[in-house]
């Protein structure tokens, strides 16, 4: 076909498309190494989860694939063995509570922050990023006495209550920056038409912040889905656990892994998230970039 | 962005005239918009105030009445010791260590993040075929949570069924199981930190490339364009007109990474436990074998007080991005 | 419904120990019915709920057993029981949380770190339980009293204890020519023989919890001591502690590679099913995760109780031990709980598979349950005359506890192992071990 083409005509064209490829050679090329650090540790999660026992144990044979057919049973296990279907709703509405609470109270702290030019504002904002300094090492004992006062001991509850103190300041300071992207004269518009500030907030402000909000979401469940210690200290029932508790306590008997389940049970957990922020991550990266810009 | 600060400062004109007019009173005064803005605004932030004040707040006077106090797990009536904890940590060998470590860990996994963040942020800042696939790919170690994926690394690092070693062994570029140059990832003193903290890399790498992304994406075209006009290389062109664009988020961002990672027990607690010898062990882990296991709440508070100071650089930072982003 | 338990208990206690021959592991299950009759919890448990708060076992049958033994207990007693587990390592922060909290699980337990000593001011007295469980079976063994006692007062009632002897590969030994080792020596030789051929041995250098029981195994055989009796002066720095440090070196340089150092405390059991090891020194459970996985390696691995070193054959035991909250909603169900569990420690150390081995002296009578049917297991009946605990020949103090959770043990072997010299070594632990006595002493 190229030899039919005259020089002219057929070189260009050829050129571009060639230059074309390789630039997409090299970008792949470039690619690989992140992609074989990101994805491999998931592809062995996988794998391992599917593997019998017994097949796990070898180092004569290639350990990427199958020596003995792949088998369900580590999965069935989970199901039929342990709490694993009570760990998944537990972690989900332990999450979505997580996400409301954390909306409820840094979308105005952030507004109030980012708008309202209050005395002291910067060193509240300060104040509660500090916060997030505080290491859960030395807050679980404390916090633990509240949660007994809240009688929430043993019940995912406790941690609705606890995960705001660290997804607060975070999504704080990530709206106050977004916040302050908001062009002022659709605020003033909205108030010249009768709105109060609160309405401005709500009817205008608001909607065209969603990006930011969605971004607060977002990082309200991974970060919720981040803790070990608390959960470890204020939950032992069972059908109370979140996921990872769940997984790293009842899954470890001191000297056996169940590896196969361990894998298991956290893709099971960590895959759907990962499907559901790519179909955000769109609005993920403007919510940055909103919070970014100013 | 011009209207409302004139008409602001016009109204706190107006409410400052009212004030000084005297006889009005007090009552009249919240009347004023200045005062209606500042009820609103602190009605607004008194819920995440409250919640932090009450929830970090408290538990954490409690916290260093403990570092004060010769407390332990099981004694709550406890003496008053000054520095006597944060004397003993100082007396400590292993406390060096753990902050030696923490501070390698922390800022090693730092660099690392930056280094990969941005190269992987450049190469999918380009438009090519399968970019969605490949962005929806990078994200999965964020998404897992830490304490299951660390799971996963610690079988990979096995000493013996170590995948990693069976690949590299098979490509010849070490020997056979029990050779010497069969490196066992979490059993030799420098490789053993370097490998937890790879963990902590590899779960955050990509997020630092999300957000670097994000930035570069917002940078505005024609800015580029006009620089390259103006013969501005590449690198100048990322130096002086993308950094700084996306510099508070940075900044903001590695605050809250650096915070995250120097007090994140839980990735050398499930792979080492702070072992061999000490070679990883951070603030977080001496802390709780001494406060927790070993039942000394009061040294184990101390030590992870520790951390304070250490975070008081990234407070500094955020301190002069939060100035910068002021109007 | 206490009728026909009734019935089936004079069955059981007629026939005992043949109705035991007959029930296997798998069997368990028949037992629990006949097993309910020792005694009748009094009635105003009826209607009374209680919460247990108990670690992930080892041998996990034995969770399985104990959990249905709890709701069989509960049934007949009208009290309605839940058993919560946790990984042992993770019970310590869960307890500093309950303190806290003042309020949590009825009945708690200590494995490994023994927080008797931290958390007696707020557990009952059980006292009265435990001398009449004394009593009632020949009495305690001397060496469990200091992790259940304080000032000579119970807070706590010893439920059993882990023993950790050597476990070899006897097809290995045989091929070299070797007999059956009997001496730290032997076995220090044989890995050096076997690393040759492929088949190293180990024991962790890292922190866990086995490279505490290991090293301080091998400490006492050579005679070193971690405190005098009373707990009170601090005698690590000593010759016989050189000298352990200086064999463990040559151990390691001639019969072992560098993954021990990041070894946890899955990893021996996994040296040894595999088939690499030629010895380990490891719990039970490493037995038994290699006659369920690697039944070939299995039928050739033996067991000695412990390897005599130049002083004495002394083996580092881990207990375990029952406390109950002073805040517990339910003393009085907790109190017969362990009453029971003690009364059916021979179904429970039948469940466990052996691993469960008990504090109390008429218990030794043999065959025990789990091991008296096995050839290879046979010589663990004597396992109570060898066994004593960390702070040995001192008593499980908090100051114990936290020599033992800062693994500053396991730590001086790692440093000689790798180089650093022994004297350094020595001084060095010492003055952590001082600093952490002082400490004690001072509050």
């Amino acid at each position: 076909m190229a030899t039919v083409a005259t020089p002219w005509e057929g070189e260009r064209p050829r050129t571009r498309r060639q230059k074309e490829a390789r630039r997409h050679v090299l970008i792949y090329l470039g690619l690989t190494p992140f992609l074989v650090i990101a994805v491999f540790p998931i592809f062995w999660m996988l794998i391992t989860a599917l593997k019998q026992e017994s097949d796990l144990y070898r180092m004569d044979v290639v350990p990427f694939w199958f020596h003995l057919p792949p088998t369900w049973k580590n999965f069935d296990f989970l199901f039929h063995r342990t709490s694993y279907g009570d760990w998944i709703v537990n972690t989900m509405a332990i999450a979505v509570w997580v996400s409301a609470i954390t909306l409820v109270t840094a979308v105005p702290a952030g507004y109030a922050l980012a708008r309202l030019r209050l005395p002291f504002a910067e060193n509240m904002g300060i104040g509660i990023f500090m916060t997030y300094l505080v290491p859960p090492i030395i807050l679980f004992l404390p916090l633990s006495r509240m949660v007994s006062i809240l009688d929430l001991q043993d019940s995912y509850w406790s941690l609705v209550v606890v995960y705001p103190t660290f997804t607060i300041p975070f999504c704080t300071w990530l709206l106050m920056g977004f916040f302050k992207t908001v062009p002022f004269e659709i605020e003033e518009a909205a108030m010249l038409d009768g709105c109060g500030q609160a309405g401005a907030l709500l009817r205008v402000v608001l909607p065209v912040s969603w990006p930011g909000l969605i971004t607060s979401v977002i990082f309200s469940f991974t970060l919720s889905m981040q803790d070990f210690l608390y959960s470890l200290a204020f939950v032992s029932i069972s059908d109370q656990k979140p996921v990872p508790l769940g997984v790293a306590t009842e899954l470890i008997r001191g000297d056996v892994y169940f590896w196969g389940s361990l894998m298991a049970g956290a893709l099971l957990v960590g895959v759907p998230v990962a499907i559901v922020y790519n179909l955000f991550l769109d609005k993920f990266i403007s919510g940055i970039t909103g919070a970014a810009i100013k | 962005m011009a209207g409302l600060p004139a008409a602001g400062s016009s109204r706190s004109g107006a409410s400052l005239s009212v004030a000084v007019g005297g006889r009005v009173g007090v009552t009249s005064w919240w009347r004023t918009p200045t005062a209606r803005r500042f009820i609103f605004g602190y009605t607004l932030l008194a819920p995440a105030v409250l919640y932090v004040a009450l929830l970090v707040g408290v538990p954490f006077l409690f916290s260093l009445y403990l570092a004060l106090s010769d407390a332990s797990v099981g004694d709550p009536v406890a003496r008053f010791v000054g520095l006597d904890n944060f004397k003993a940590a100082l007396e400590n060998a292993t406390f060096y260590v753990a902050l030696r470590n923490s501070l390698v860990f922390t800022f090693g996994a730092a660099v690392m993040k930056g280094l990969l963040g941005t190269s992987l942020a450049f190469l999918l800042v380009q438009p090519f075929k399968g970019r969605t696939v490949v962005r929806a790919l990078i994200v999965i170690p964020f998404t897992l949570p830490i304490a299951v994926s660390v799971l996963g690394w610690k079988w990979m690092f096995d000493s013996q069924f170590s995948v990693i070693n069976w690949a590299l062994s098979h490509l010849g570029l070490i020997g056979e199981f029990g050779s010497e140059s069969w490196p066992v990832w979490l059993g030799q003193p420098g490789l053993a930190l370097l490998s937890v903290m790879f963990v902590n890399v590899w779960r955050s790498f990509p997020f630092s490339a999300i957000v670097l992304l994000a930035g570069m994406t917002s940078v505005a075209p024609e800015i580029i364009e006009a620089a390259k006009v103006d013969g501005a290389s590449f690198m100048q062109r990322f130096r002086m007109i993308i950094v700084p664009m996306i510099a508070p988020i940075l900044f903001i961002g590695a605050a809250f990474d650096t915070v995250f990672t120097l007090s994140d027990l839980s990735i050398v607690y499930l792979l080492t436990n702070g072992g061999p010898d000490g070679a990883t062990e951070i603030l977080p882990t001496l802390a709780y074998n001494t406060g927790i296991r070993g039942g000394a709440l009061g040294r184990g508070a101390a030590i992870s007080l520790f951390l304070f100071p250490l975070l008081l650089p990234a407070i500094a930072i955020l301190l002069r991005t939060l100035r910068r982003r002021q109007y | 419904m206490s009728d026909p338990h009734q019935v089936q208990s004079d069955h059981h206690s007629v026939d005992r120990r043949k109705f035991l021959k007959l029930t296997g592991t798998g069997v368990v299950g028949a037992s629990l019915l006949t097993m309910l009759d020792a005694r009748q919890a009094p009635a105003q448990l009826k209607g009374t709920s209680l919460r247990l708060l108990m670690w992930s076992h080892f041998v996990p049958a034995y969770d399985v057993w104990l959990d249905d033994f709890a709701k069989k207990w509960g049934e007949t007693n009208g009290v309605k029981v839940r058993i919560d587990h946790m990984p042992h390592l993770e019970l310590p922060a869960r307890y500093a949380a309950e303190f806290a909290a003042g309020a949590g699980h009825d009945l708690i337990y200590f494995v490994g770190q023994i927080l008797t000593g931290h958390y007696y001011k707020n557990l009952i007295d059980l006292s009265d339980l435990a001398n009449g469980l004394g009593k009632k079976y020949g009495g305690w063994m001397e060496s469990s009293k200091s992790g259940a006692q304080v000032g000579g007062t119970w807070y706590g009632v010893p439920d059993f204890f882990i023993a950790i002897p050597m476990l070899w590969r006897k097809d290995l030994f045989d091929s070299a020519g070797l007999g059956a080792p009997d001496t730290w020596e032997d076995f220090r030789k044989a890995g050096r023989i076997l690393k040759a051929k492929g088949h190293p041995t180990g024991m962790p250098f890292s922190h866990c919890n086995d490279a505490n029981h290991n090293w301080r195994s091998l400490m006492y055989c050579y005679g070193a001591k971690e405190t005098d009796p009373s707990g009170q002066t601090i005698l690590i720095d000593s010759k016989e502690t050189r000298e352990a440090l200086k064999f463990a070196k040559a151990m390691y340089d001639e019969g072992m590679t560098p993954e021990v150092f990041s070894w946890d405390d899955a990893s021996d059991n996994r040296y040894l099913a595999s088939g690499v090891a030629c010895w380990v020194h490891d719990a039970i459970s490493a037995y038994r995760t290699t006659q369920d996985t690697n039944p070939k390696v299995f039928e050739h691995t033996y067991v000695l109780p412990e390897a005599k070193g130049p002083v004495a054959r002394l083996n580092m035991g881990e207990p375990n031990v029952w406390a109950i909250w002073k805040f517990a909603k339910n003393v009085p169900a907790a109190k017969e709980f362990i009453q029971a569990i003690a009364d059916h420690q021979k179904e429970a150390m039948e469940a466990s598979r052996g691993y469960n081995m008990p504090f109390l002296r008429n218990q030794y009578t043999r065959p025990m349950p789990g091991l008296g049917g096995d050839p290879k297991l046979a010589a663990l009946q004597e396992q109570d005359k060898i066994t004593v605990f960390f702070g040995n020949p001192g008593p499980m103090t908090p100051a114990a506890q936290e020599v033992l959770t800062t693994f500053i043990i396991p730590d001086m072997f790692t440093k000689v192992a790798r180089g650093v010299p022994v004297e350094d070594t020595v001084k060095w632990a010492t003055g952590e071990i001082r600093r952490i006595y002082a400490k004690h002493k001072a509050s």
